[in-house]
């Protein structure tokens, strides 16, 4: 049984089709990217899936519990853990303290309030560590407001990696990013990703990123899935250069 | 007295007490729209456009000068406040704007006590407007038939400006998106002095017109700043139609939340915002926020 | 930091327990109400300071638990003790429903709903008159010693050093909050609380229970006030207050719970002082607050604790 599961899942904006039964299955370790023209969807998909935007209609597992239309904290604490496009951090507080915030969520006692060396001690351990995948510890004391744009993307990623998810949700990474900053941060996450095997779900604009990460790639268009496959099928495949690759000549 | 009677002359008080209110709401929105500002001080100017009303009527004998002159000052001031004080500040967040503007609040209203006195001063509408006419053989007091007046004309007013000028054109284009209409050429600047004037002055036409009927006094801030907030959160925070429809409701509610629950009319009010809040958090016409 | 700032709150401490020793009885009125108006100002710091959520409502606290304990102190005869926490617990428990109602917005209009709940009450207190006693408010109210050997509150230096433990003990209560896994998620909130919400926290829990927290002691803080004064009236719920709490807080040093202790002890002085000397206090007093807006947004215990880094880094 796949990890991540979207069957039929449909999202209307008044009269706009955001999301045209779309169906799709994540495996376990699977890297997938989502790619697709503007406005093809793929924001919304990531809303849908983590709460943020009820689906109008269709069902999405996860591990084999449905979660579609449930409130986005609670999906978030079954193990699916996401970033934004534009960057989203506490900029006063150092990229430990961002981290330690994050794995604070899935600690029972994240209430706690008085004391709490101990929920402290857990969470700062695997903020540590976290910021260890993401080649951060360097940075560790920086307030997250002062990092470089690529720390901060990288950060942002570490920080939903504390939070010791089951499938990462990674929303545009390296949006904003110069080429130069691009090329370092893709390196980063490549690595990263060999290392941990983790199940990601990936929104990306940059092909070359797309096609340098995901082992799998679901195309989107006007809402509807026009192609999944690898990445050399999808390369080849001529109905996505028409609707898709076309698009940028 | 007939119920068609009642309904009419209770409806036409409404319709005043709605416009008062309008002459505040809109200024307080239209700075908000523009600037991301809550003014705070909103209700500090209303009233000393009231006071200022009363010296320069006493002064000149005539009111259509206090008309006039009172939110020509009052902008100014308000203009110049922006100038030195808010324009430190649109680097900092927005809390910063409200401390400020709160600060203004105390301030000018102690000015007023130690200028004009702690007492209530009267003022006399003009002689043209003081009598009463006859509807439906009841009673109307002619100086609430020109506050609706004034209400729709000035309502009308701000409109066609917003829409039709040049200057309502930029203030627009800088609502939505100050750093491409700065781009653009559009001097942010002194558009923002501009509107927080306009404001100001405004709220100073609602004191001096609320006047002659609530007497220039003291305590006349406190009352009207929250009626404002009100009108403007079930408005939509930057809406001008919001800010309309939120007078509109505010006065009806009050004018006959008074009659019929005389010792709920002030609860009424907030139930009604607070249902609108449920049901829509950024306000009638207000984005979500 | 603290070892620059320990020494001065324990040499701060001594004082404030020695005081009524060397103290004329005048200035230890002024001494225990600046107090209580300290322990206010720190309870909306909770709210201002730690969560940003700017609260311009919180005299609602303070006439709440006013009003409460004097009504329990002049119609039950329940003891000073009792009353005071029991009316510091009623006004945390409303604020559970108040907290509810005011987080429905954020923002801007969070601030407007809970001045505008505050004027209701406000409003309420003048129309309510077989409780609150209406226009006149309660007058009279009684220190009532209660059986089990509190007699000592009662008196001048006792009700003293009441307050200061109540003072005390709020500050410890606080400073374990903001210190605690609960105070990070709050410094979350100021910061991004759309990220917050994103990492799984229900934020609004949070924000209740911070309203809440902050009301309770707020609250705490009026009901010293009513059985300290004597009396409760519409006053303490007007907005004007929670204007004043505001300004103590920001002039203070919002964010560092001694700071708006020292800012409401300031406030005091300068009302006891400017008012003395001008009739204009309160306009200056504004002009005071403006400038600490503009140029020193860090307040008073901002400015000291910098000061004395600096100070420390050189020597």
């Amino acid at each position: 049984m796949a990890l991540l599961e979207l069957e039929g899942v449909t999202r209307r904006f008044g009269a706009l089709v955001a999301l045209d039964q779309v169906a799709m299955a994540v495996e376990e370790g699977e890297v997938r990217a989502v790619i697709g023209p503007n406005g093809a969807g793929k924001t919304t998909l990531f809303n849908v899936i983590t709460g943020t935007v009820k689906p109008s209609a269709g069902t999405i597992r996860f591990a084999g519990e449905s979660i579609g239309g449930q409130p986005s904290h609670h999906v978030c604490r079954l193990g699916l853990s996401r970033t934004f496009q534009i960057t989203a951090l506490f900029p006063e507080m150092s990229a430990r303290e961002n981290a330690r915030l994050a794995a604070q969520a899935r600690h029972a006692r994240r209430w706690q309030p008085f004391g709490g060396a101990g929920v402290f001690r857990q969470a700062a351990a695997l903020a540590d560590a976290a910021l260890e995948q993401l080649g951060l510890t360097s940075i560790g004391d920086t307030p997250a407001g002062l990092l470089s744009h690529g720390d901060q993307r990288l950060l942002e990623v570490a920080m939903a990696m504390a939070q010791q998810p089951r499938v990462l949700l990674l929303d545009e990474p390296t949006q904003g990013l110069s080429v130069e900053e691009t090329a370092q941060a893709v390196d980063t996450l490549a690595r990263f990703l060999q290392a941990s095997r983790m199940t990601v779900l990936l929104v990306e604009h940059d092909m070359e990123v797309v096609f340098r990460l995901a082992h799998r790639i679901t195309v989107l268009h006007r809402g509807a899935v026009i192609a999944d496959s690898t990445p050399d099928a999808v390369k080849a495949d001529p109905a996505v250069q028409d609707a898709y690759l076309g698009g940028f000549a | 007295m007939t119920t068609l009677a009642f309904l009419l002359t209770e409806s036409l008080n409404a319709l005043s007490q709605a416009a008062l209110l309008f002459f505040l709401g809109v200024g307080l929105t239209l700075i908000f729209g523009l600037m991301r500002i809550v003014n705070f001080a909103h209700g500090a100017l209303y009233m000393l456009g009231a006071f200022v009303g009363y010296s320069l009527a006493k002064g000149s004998g005539n009111f259509w000068v206090a008309l006039v002159g009172a939110p020509l000052l009052v902008g100014m001031f308000g203009a110049g406040f922006e100038l030195t004080v808010l324009r430190r500040l649109y680097r900092r967040d927005a809390h910063a704007f409200l401390m400020v503007t709160f600060g203004l609040a105390l301030v000018v209203g102690e000015a007023v006590r130690l200028i004009w006195g702690p007492d209530a001063l009267q003022v006399a509408p003009p002689s043209a407007l003081a009598g009463v006419v006859f509807l439906l053989d009841e009673p109307f007091p002619v100086y609430r038939l020109f506050l609706v007046a004034t209400g729709i004309v000035v309502a009308v007013a701000i409109w066609q400006f917003l829409e039709r000028s040049k200057l309502g054109l930029l203030i627009r284009a800088t609502s939505q998106n100050a750093d491409m209409a700065s781009a653009l050429g559009v001097d942010v600047k002194r558009i923002r002095s501009s509107v927080f004037g306009i404001g100001c002055a405004l709220a100073a036409l609602g004191g001096v017109l609320a006047a002659p009927l609530v007497t220039a006094s003291n305590g006349m801030a406190a009352t009207v700043i929250i009626d404002a907030f009100v009108i403007v959160i079930i408005g939509g925070m930057g809406s001008f139609l919001g800010s309309l429809i939120g007078a509109l409701l505010v006065g009806f509610v009050q004018v006959f939340g008074n009659y019929y629950l005389p010792d709920l009319a002030l609860a009424f009010m907030y139930l009604v915002m607070l249902a609108v809040l449920v049901v829509r958090p950024g306000g009638l016409l207000g984005k979500e926020t | 930091m603290r070892a620059v700032t320990r020494p001065i709150l324990i040499v701060v401490m001594l004082a404030l327990l020695l005081a009524p020793l060397g103290l004329p009885p005048f200035a230890m009125t002024l001494l225990t109400e600046a107090l209580i108006l300290g322990l206010f100002a720190m309870s909306l710091d909770l709210m201002v300071g730690y969560t940003r959520l700017i609260s311009f409502g919180h005299a609602a606290a303070y006439g709440m638990g006013a009003y409460a304990c004097g009504w329990m102190l002049l119609h039950t005869g329940m003891p000073l003790l009792f009353a005071v926490f029991a009316a510091a617990l009623l006004t945390g428990v409303i604020a559970i429903a108040v907290g509810w109602m005011c987080t429905l917005a954020t923002g801007i209009s969070f601030s407007m709903l809970t001045l505008a709940f505050a004027q209701l009450l406000y409003a309420i207190s003048f129309k309510w008159t077989s409780v609150t006693g209406g226009s006149d408010g309660l007058a009279g109210i009684p220190r009532t010693s209660g059986p089990l050997g509190f007699a000592a509150l009662s008196g001048k230096s006792g009700f003293y050093y009441f307050v200061l433990a109540c003072l005390v003990g709020g500050f410890l209560v606080c400073f374990a909050l903001v210190r605690s896994p609960f105070g990070a998620v709050l410094r979350g909130i100021r910061e991004n609380e759309a990220k917050t919400t994103a990492l799984g926290y229900n934020t609004r829990l949070y924000k209740i229970a911070v309203v809440a927290t902050s009301y309770a002691l707020g609250g705490l803080a009026g009901a010293l006030y009513a059985p300290f004064a004597g009396f409760a009236n519409t006053e303490l719920l007007f907005w004007l207050l929670s204007g004043q709490a505001l300004i103590m807080v920001i002039v203070g040093g919002a964010g560092t719970l001694v700071g708006p202790i020292l800012g409401a002890a300031f406030f005091m002085l300068m009302e006891h002082q400017l008012s003395s000397l001008t009739e204009a206090w309160a306009l200056y007093f504004g002009l005071i607050f403006i400038a600490f807006v503009l140029f020193a947004p860090q307040g008073i215990w901002g400015l000291a604790t910098a000061w004395l880094r600096r100070d420390a880094k050189a020597s």
